[in-house]
């Protein structure tokens, strides 16, 4: 009888306890965390007084004199760490006074050592940033206090501070000891991966805004591509076997839809690459060797509802953007139905994302535009870092307290810059 | 996800249905509480293995799917199956809550090789394709709504024209831009010499509100009086628009006359009377006439216009006139003429005014308007003479900077007489029949016996009803009465006749491969 | 009292085991109600999310259903936020497009293979033409129109406006013959489908053509080859000329010809005046021929157009009843406007 009564019983704790588990993985939605009102109420918010950055004054060779070598810098991808530099120098919430200030910013040009064709090397960086923070942590009592936690790097490379552009080898390397405090600004957004710091702020890469501007065409100008794409599917030089690049996902594209009349995609960028995504209903923005491309921004900036294919991608600004709302999420397994999934949606909806795409603190929040604009990304990024204070107690280490190992990471990282 | 919730709400209202049977029964035995409590216990223990059971059979079911069918894609096996995952440590820890794998294992992301997924069927689903398309033409739609011009008015066309060769190319590259203009068009079709059916069918295909009217001259051969008669057509169209009290913008559309979409929404702008540019398209059917197109292309390659000129601040100046010095002497003077055909001072096409001005009257009429009827008697020159004053003009199309229509008169040459019957100088070979073109071919072809393109021994029956319906065509337009014979007959005897007369212009047998 | 209490644990005994005998029955039927079909069973809530999800990512492969399926649900998915606001506009839009879906009969494709040149002043006016006429056909459709990159953008800017679905291919070579390059162009869009894998009735219009637009509807009904009457009207000629083909019903018997000293090697139908299904540039042993060699490779147009002329009995007619139907009108305009470089006797409707 009691062993009956037990039988029954733990069953029952079975049954619920399984129960108890699916309603918890239902009430998880998509994980992107994202605000419940209309597009923009806090795009819209406004940063000055509400936070003060102190900006160290580093020697021109960690900053200036790197960009007067290649002014290629001030176009690429990365650029956002050149201007995010220039703009807090003349930036209301900036401070003089280091002791009223809340966050605190070194300016090093960490993606601006490029290669003849123009993509960034990154491998001098962690002795440039190792260099740059003893530098900081000599001269000032900041670092010190708390170790790098009330401090905040751009580092918008493709695996952001973990300095390498393979991502094994970027895994294998990490974060770069010295900064495991510190709060990063950048670009790469791959949801738990190592490279990818918890609290970092996720930027948009850096797109033209002058030359996007240039290219704009009347809204009302018909949309007659359904789906566009222009780049690369394989990315024969740096994977010939296909597979690693994108994840396949690129080259699935291709694969199922280069016959497909409606599937306007091609790896020739055509002189009029800005006006076609004007004129597409769905821009297709497949991961590549990163989860990011600037067809994210320039998909906004345009109005294409951009179709997002990389798994567990963090989108600029997340918090901040309904990316949901205005995008639209297609797993990497699924993109052989890709066709299907973009035809099944009611138009109604397509409406609904083009209507909030037209929204243009969406827009503005994607590019960093000189002289700056109110709530573009550089408003957005301080956005972010007001909504980290006040700092939690445990950022300030107690006196003689040491948290960072300064001698951890890969030998070559130690050697002087 | 629908279903899903769907089958919720079902087995919600099945459970809450199960508790009312238990209700019921504690109504009935209500008396002892002890009695109650231990049916309630009964009850709820019943239902529990219920639950029990099914859970358990699922698991079952589980277990033998995946156990038959292992996923083949590289991306599904990062698809974490929580129930996989109980049974995996079945024996020893079943009687833990499952670690949903979740947790620990967060990201789906492998870094290294992927496969790369291609699915079996290539070919883009012809449904999916129309249904992307039903979409673009919504989302256009919507552009228009949000973009274009608010409170549209209907767009009044009057198109005078004649039957002749270039009717139905003309016409119909009019009436396309006309069905894609996204207003409500009116179209006036003032037909000389009297409304006919060719155009009657030609304009039919539009699918637009069409008033077809007749007029009562036929089109003159030379330019001259043509463009006088064409002027009075105009008149009685817009006399139609009086008398009927047609609201809308009158736009005068020559069947030579190409639109830009633009041109449609650019004439919502206007108020009263409004002018465009238009492009002249100078066509010179000259073969001799080297010099002055090579000197025009000196020029630039920029086309002339025809339209209002502002000043820098954007107000009516005076016209752009069409300088028709280099083809003075080519210029055409018949219809079909070796020469150019030059537009004269102001051209209708170009020239929009809203319609209401023609059916005021009294005090109402704008005192710049001319009347139309003491117009009728006088005869206009150009679209300014229904006005007393042309300063009122609003210059449309970026004042005149833009060119959304252009003009390109080029005919047939008058002496081909289209469309009485067959065409002059033709063979026999071939006839156009005015109406439909259609070529009526009789078959005069010695077929290589090797490639018979039909049995020798024809099937009789449809071929002799062939015969009839081409034969009916042709009395239509001849009255020539021919016996009805079979097609072979025809063919070899008319064949033979043909041959010998052989011109410019014949058919070629079919050939056999092997005679390249 | 013994009795009693052996009688009264007789009776629990007996009590607990009918509650058992009833769960046990209980157990037993949830049991085999899990095995009924994953539609409707009661309890099947809390697992029907995973199996769908399962189901979708183990069904990757052949099942067109299924994929559309998880498709939808995909969607559905992503746009959950969406139809939780505003429900009762999504049923109304999912009965609206039941009632489309049903008026959705689908359609062959039709690619237009326009190649155009600046030498030709009147190029942005007839794009234009040409633009109205095609966004009056039932989709779908897809424009390919070709041009030099040295040339300036304002097709580019015409073509944006207008609404239809088109690709615009641009391409470096420089070109001094006018035949020369309207065929390369020509070539060029046909590689551009060969790449792509594109397939529909490829039909070649030049920019000076005008259309019925009966004439889109019966190319569709092309299965491999077809060919049409071509009316060429000019304003210098007393006649027009027909080039095209002879038929008898749907089959053609032969060709009409421009003069009778044409050389058989010269022979060719007006490029206009012929249609084909794009696959047989891609898939050419479906229409039993050999592929391209390398030399012809290089020339689809020359391929296509030896496939058409050699055996008139895989050409279909059009339209069907004795393809004695003009639909389609080319417009010779002078050869100093239209042209600068004169050609002569152009096959592809250059001026004579």
């Amino acid at each position: 009888m009691e062993i009956w009564k037990w039988v029954f019983f733990f069953m029952f704790i079975i049954s619920f306890g399984g129960l108890e588990i699916d309603a918890k993985k239902r009430s998880q939605p998509h994980p992107t965390e994202r605000i419940s009102g209309s597009a923009g109420d806090v795009l819209e918010d406004d940063p000055v007084g509400r936070l003060k950055v102190f900006v160290y004054e580093l020697p021109s060779k960690y900053n200036k004199k790197i960009l007067q070598k290649d002014q290629r810098c001030l176009t690429h991808m990365f650029a956002a760490e050149i201007f995010m530099h220039r703009f807090l120098l003349s930036s209301p919430v900036r401070t003089l006074n280091p002791e009223e200030a809340d966050w605190f910013y070194t300016p090093v040009y960490s993606t601006c050592d490029l290669t003849p064709n123009g993509l960034p090397l990154p491998f001098k960086s962690p002795r440039m940033m190792r260099s740059a923070i003893q530098l900081i942590s000599s001269n000032w009592p900041y670092w010190n206090r708390t170790e790098g936690a009330d401090h905040f790097f751009v580092v918008p490379h493709d695996f952001g501070a973990c300095f390498h552009y393979q991502e094994e080898k970027a895994i294998e390397r990490g974060i770069l000891p010295l900064l495991q405090r510190a709060t990063l600004v950048q670009t790469f957004g791959q949801r738990n991966h190592v490279c990818l710091k918890e609290n970092s702020i996720t930027i948009p890469p850096y797109a033209p805004p002058q030359k996007m501007q240039a290219h704009l065409i009347p809204p009302e100008t018909p949309r007659s591509i359904f789906v566009y794409f222009r780049g690369l599917f394989y990315d024969v030089g740096n994977d010939p076997e296909g597979g690693y690049y994108a994840r396949g996902a690129r080259a699935a594209v291709w694969e199922n839809f280069k016959d497909n009349p409606l599937f306007d995609i091609s790896t020739e960028h055509p002189t009029t690459y800005y006006e076609d995504m004007q004129r597409a209903v769905f821009c297709l923005c497949p991961l590549g060797w990163a989860p990011w491309s600037p067809r994210l921004v320039e998909a906004v900036i345009f109005g294409c509802i951009p179709v997002i294919i990389a798994d567990d991608i963090v989108l600029p600004f997340a918090d901040a953007i309904p990316w949901e709302e205005i995008g639209l999420f297609v797993d990497e397994k699924d993109v052989p139905n890709l066709d299907t999934i973009l035809t099944s949606i009611p138009p109604e909806v397509i409406l609904r994302k083009q209507r909030l795409l037209a929204n243009p603190s969406v827009k503005q929040a994607m590019l960093f535009p000189t002289p700056a604009q109110s709530g573009d990304a550089f408003h957005q990024i301080l956005n972010g870092l007001a909504r980290k204070l006040p700092h939690n107690r445990s950022v300030y280490l107690k006196p003689g307290e040491k948290v960072l190992n300064w001698t951890a990471g890969p030998v070559g990282d130690l050697k002087p810059w | 996800m629908k279903q899903l919730s769907l089958l919720q709400q079902q087995a919600l209202g099945r459970r809450s249905n199960s508790f009312r049977s238990v209700d019921g029964a504690v109504d009935g035995a209500i008396k002892s509480p002890a009695a109650l409590f231990w049916l309630l216990l009964h009850g709820l223990c019943c239902l529990i293995s219920l639950v029990l059971g099914f859970r358990f059979s699922r698991l079952v079911f589980f277990l033998l799917f995946s156990t038959t069918s292992t996923p083949s894609s590289s991306s599904s096996s990062t698809i974490t199956l929580p129930f996989l995952g109980t049974l995996d440590n079945q024996s020893p820890s079943i009687l833990q809550p499952p670690i949903p794998a979740n947790r620990t294992v967060v990201s789906r992301v492998v870094v290294g090789r992927h496969g790369i997924l291609i699915r079996p069927w290539p070919h883009p689903n012809p449904e999916e394709v129309m249904r992307a398309h039903r979409i673009l033409e919504r989302v256009q739609k919507e552009q228009r709504i949000q973009y274009g011009v608010k409170e549209p008015r209907s767009v009044i066309v009057v198109t005078p024209t004649y039957v002749r060769t270039f009717q139905a190319l003309h016409l119909t590259g009019v009436m396309h831009s006309l069905m894609n203009a996204p207003y409500d068009v009116v179209w006036i079709v003032v037909e000389a010499g009297g409304p006919t059916n060719e155009t009657a069918t030609l304009i039919a295909k539009s699918r637009l509100r069409t008033i077809h009217i007749g007029f009562d001259q036929p089109m003159p051969v030379s330019w001259s009086d043509r463009h006088r008669v064409e002027d009075l057509m105009r008149l009685q169209a817009l006399r139609l628009v009086r008398d009927r009290r047609l609201d809308g913008i009158v736009v005068f559309a020559d069947d030579s006359n190409m639109h830009s979409m633009e041109f449609f929404d650019e004439i919502q702008k206007v108020n009263e009377v409004g002018a465009l540019s238009v492009g002249i398209l100078v066509h010179s059917s000259d073969p001799n006439e080297h010099l002055q197109t090579e000197k025009m292309e000196d020029e630039g390659s920029s086309l002339p216009i025809q339209g209002p000129a502002c000043n820098s601040s954007d107000n009516l100046v005076g016209w752009h006139t069409f300088d028709t010095s280099p083809y003075a002497e080519k210029s055409a003077v018949f219809i079909g003429d070796l020469g150019t055909v030059l537009p004269r001072k102001i051209e209708w096409a170009g020239f929009v005014l809203n319609s209401r001005l023609l059916w005021k009257e009294g005090t109402e009429k704008p005192e710049w308007m001319n009347d139309l009827d003491t117009l009728a008697d006088d005869g206009v020159e150009s679209p300014l003479s229904l006005l007393k004053d042309p300063s009122v003009v609003e210059p449309l199309g970026s004042c005149g900077r833009k060119v959304l229509l252009w003009w390109l008169r080029v005919e047939a040459r008058a002496d081909s007489k289209f469309p009485s019957g067959k065409l002059p100088n033709e063979t026999e070979f071939w006839r156009i029949l005015a109406m439909e073109w259609v070529i009526d071919t009789p078959l005069e072809i010695t077929v290589p016996a090797k490639h018979t393109p039909w049995p020798e021994v024809p099937p009789e029956l449809p071929s002799v009803e062939k015969v009839k319906t081409s034969e009916q065509r042709f009395v239509e337009e001849h009255p020539v009465k021919k016996p009805p014979k079979t097609r072979n007959k025809k063919r070899s005897s008319r064949g033979k006749k043909k041959r010998e007369t052989k011109v410019t212009e014949t058919q070629l047998n079919s050939r056999r491969p092997g005679e390249k | 009292m013994g009795t009693t209490s052996t009688e009264r644990s007789k009776k629990r005994v007996h009590l607990w085991k009918k509650a058992i005998c009833h769960f046990l029955l209980c157990f037993v039927m949830g049991f085999f109600t899990g095995f009924a079909p994953t539609g409707k069973p009661p309890f099947m809530t809390f697992m029907s999310s995973e199996v769908t999800r399962y189901n979708q990512s183990i069904e990757i492969a052949p099942r067109p259903m299924v994929s559309a399926n998880s498709g939808s649900n995909d969607s559905s998915v992503s746009n959950r936020s969406l139809s939780e606001t505003s429900n009762s506009t999504a049923e109304e839009v999912n009965s609206l497009e039941e009632s489309q879906i049903n008026n959705l009969y689908p359609r062959r494709q039709i690619i237009v293979i326009t190649p155009t040149s600046d030498k030709n002043p009147l190029r942005g006016v007839l794009l234009n033409r040409m633009a109205n006429t095609l966004k009056l056909v039932p989709p779908p459709l897809l424009w390919i129109v070709v041009e030099s990159q040295l040339e300036s953008s304002d097709v580019s800017d015409i073509l944006r406006k207008t609404g239809v679905m088109y690709r615009h291919l641009v391409f470096k070579e420089n070109f001094t013959d006018h035949r020369v390059e309207m065929d390369y162009q020509r070539n060029f869009a046909l590689k551009h489908i060969e790449q792509h894998r594109l397939s529909g009735i490829v039909h070649f219009a030049a920019l000076s053509n005008v259309y019925d637009l009966n004439f889109f509807d019966e190319i569709r009904a092309i299965e491999a080859f077809g060919s049409w009457p071509l009316a060429k009207l000019s304003t210098k000629r007393k006649k027009m000329i027909i080039e095209g083909p002879v038929c008898q019903s749907s089959q053609v018997v032969g060709w009409h010809l421009k003069n009778l000293n044409t050389e058989v090697e010269e022979l060719g139908i007006h490029i206009s005046s012929f249609g084909f299904n794009s696959s047989i540039l891609w898939d050419p042993e479906r229409w039993g021929r050999l592929p391209a060699a390398e030399a012809t490779k290089q020339n689809s147009l020359k391929f296509v157009k030896q496939a058409v002329t050699e055996d008139e009995s895989k050409v279909k007619g059009v339209p069907s009843e004795d393809c004695s139907k003009v639909n389609l009108w080319q417009l010779h305009l002078s050869s100093k406007l239209v042209l600068v470089n004169h050609v002569p006797d152009s096959p592809d409707g250059g001026p004579r």
